[in-house]
């Protein structure tokens, strides 16, 4: 079985997208144990799916769309929104500066 | 009166015929719960002392959002939030008169097959405490096992019902994708997630799938097909074509293999016939899942950023982190074709292989887990372990077909074993039927009643 072992840059990179702040010890485990797992889905190669169209739902589902106008009969009100935040000011989110 | 061991519909007629009420089955089973509750861990957020609404208790796993009452998911992400709203599920129970009775363990987010990774410590199984009572939906198959709640209510990614009811020694039935709504459901893999209840008895998993089935226009994935009388299904018995695929039956220890011989040899003897049938290896399910559902949990999690509601990110535990890493790798540019597409292309013939297959055969009968159930501990050996484990309930969540389990009897170390009958797409009453049939001739062997043995009243 061929490898696609993740290095440690690649791991680093990994968290960074996804909003992890890891430690060099996890980061030592997850790389070799997110290596172990590509490695083992490799088996999916053994079938012959280049030809076969994609499953986007299992129960071929359609698309579906409130109407204009449609009343939103679980909306919640500001109390229950902001009921669970731990930091908000005026009805508003507070969120870290970006720039 | 004795209420330990009734099923739920026969508490249900107790209540109706006055013989009982619901203050009285309340304070048996929060008794219950106040005595074997710190032994098995199954509920992380006890019943309430005294009912305000609702008939009939069910206890609801964690993941499903209950108003006024905290939704973890297991998880400290989520340790203080309160849901302002009722999941679908949870709304349609209480419309038919039934109440939350506590919220359960599982592993946290749904992501495991042992109950190890909730953040609220382990659930046991009840069976050997020294063991675990599988996952995700550990908790409610523990509680219903020891009769800590009449019934439960469940979710299944891939195996999350089915391996804790098995190895448990109770009724699981994951319904076909899209049957029941997953509205306020904590979402895991989106294409996969199917609540279903955990039960003692096949009629009860059948009643309360006609409660918690139907179209919901707040999930646009639920099906408009109508609701079936499951409970009128299991008065009509019928006699099926089923079977057997050998794939599944190599993977599995040979004691499990043996019993689910046996089972097979009872289904002949009422009348159903049996044929060998070959699928897809289950192995390639377990690929095609675990690239779908770790790119779904990489998405569905990232919502968690401790501004709206719950902590921040640094409180995800060490599979959360696993799964989202995996799933960011593999929906990132340069890899997206050679992993999720070409798992959604392997998908399809997972789909594919099993319609051909229901051309020939009713129902797919096969081991719901290839072993008993493993001691507390074995599962942190090996990351990857857990999807080996629910090798054989991968193929009907990755085709989005219904299954249940039932037990067939227990192994030499007095474990309880599963049988899965699986089904065509959103034909829950042949699988119903089915396995009602099996234990009405069977009893399940009498192992629900003799696990009660050791959780006396």
């Amino acid at each position: 079985m061929k490898s696609k072992k993740l290095s440690k840059k690649d791991v680093e990179h990994l968290a960074k997208l996804s909003q992890l702040k890891l430690s060099a010890k996890e980061i030592e485990k997850y790389e070799k144990q997110l290596s172990e797992t590509l490695d083992y889905v490799d088996n999916l190669d053994e079938l012959k799916t280049k030809n076969v169209k994609e499953a986007h739902s299992v129960t071929n589902s359609k698309d579906e769309f409130f109407e204009d106008g449609e009343e939103n009969k679980r909306g919640l009100d500001e109390n229950k929104v902001f009921g669970n935040s731990k930091k908000t000011m005026n009805n508003q989110f507070v969120v870290e500066r970006i720039l | 009166m004795k209420i330990l061991g009734n099923s739920y519909l026969e508490l249900l007629e107790l209540m109706k015929t006055k013989q009982i009420s619901t203050k009285e089955l309340h304070e048996y089973f929060l008794k219950r719960v106040k005595k074997f509750n710190k032994d098995l861990n199954a509920f992380i957020t006890p019943p309430e002392d005294v009912v305000t609404e609702g008939d009939m208790p069910v206890a609801v796993k964690d993941n499903f959002n209950t108003t006024g009452l905290r939704t973890s998911a297991s998880s400290k992400v989520l340790d203080d939030y309160i849901s302002p709203y009722d999941a679908t599920v949870v709304k349609n129970l209480k419309t038919s008169g039934s109440y939350v009775f506590g919220k359960t363990n599982m592993d946290a987010w749904a992501h495991g097959s042992s109950t190890e990774t909730s953040d609220y410590g382990p659930t046991k199984n009840p069976w050997d405490t020294s063991r675990a009572p599988g996952g995700s939906s550990g908790g409610s198959a523990a509680s219903v096992a020891a009769y800590l709640a009449p019934a439960a209510i469940g979710s299944e990614t891939a195996g999350s019902i089915r391996q804790p009811a098995a190895w448990c020694g109770t009724v699981g039935l994951k319904p076909t994708y899209g049957r029941v709504s997953r509205y306020g459901v904590v979402a895991m893999g989106s294409s996969f997630d199917c609540p279903g209840p955990i039960t003692l008895t096949v009629e009860d998993s059948a009643y309360i799938l006609s409660k918690i089935a139907g179209k919901d226009e707040y999930d646009a994935t639920t099906s408009t097909k109508s609701v079936p009388d499951y409970i009128r299904a299991l008065k009509s018995p019928k006699k099926y074509k089923i079977g057997i695929p050998q794939s599944y039956f190599d993977t599995a220890d040979k004691e499990v293999v043996e019993k689910i011989n046996e089972a097979v040899k009872v289904l002949e003897k009422l009348g159903h016939s049996v044929k060998k049938i070959k699928l897809i290896d289950p192995k390639y399910a377990i690929s095609v899942y675990t690239i779908l559902q770790r790119a779904e949990v990489s998405s569905n999690l990232s919502r968690y950023d401790g501004i709206r509601y719950g902590n921040d990110r640094s409180n995800f535990g060490e599979e959360a982190k696993r799964r989202i890493m995996l799933g960011t790798y593999t929906l990132s540019h340069g890899y997206y074709d050679a992993y999720y597409k070409k798992a959604q292309r392997a998908r399809a013939l997972v789909i594919d292989d099993f319609e051909k297959a229901f051309k020939e055969v009713d129902l797919i009968l096969a081991p719901t887990a290839p072993n008993t159930a493993l001691k507390l501990g074995e599962f942190e050996k090996y990351p990857f372990f857990g999807e080996l484990m629910d090798i054989l309930n991968e193929p009907a969540a990755v085709a989005g077909i219904p299954a249940i389990t039932v037990p067939v009897g227990k192994s030499k170390e007095n474990l309880p074993f599963g049988m899965q009958v699986m089904g065509k797409q959103f034909d829950e009453e042949s699988i119903l039927d089915l396995s009602h049939q099996f234990e009405r001739e069977t009893e399940f062997f009498g192992i629900t009643k003799e696990l009660l043995k050791k959780y006396p009243d």
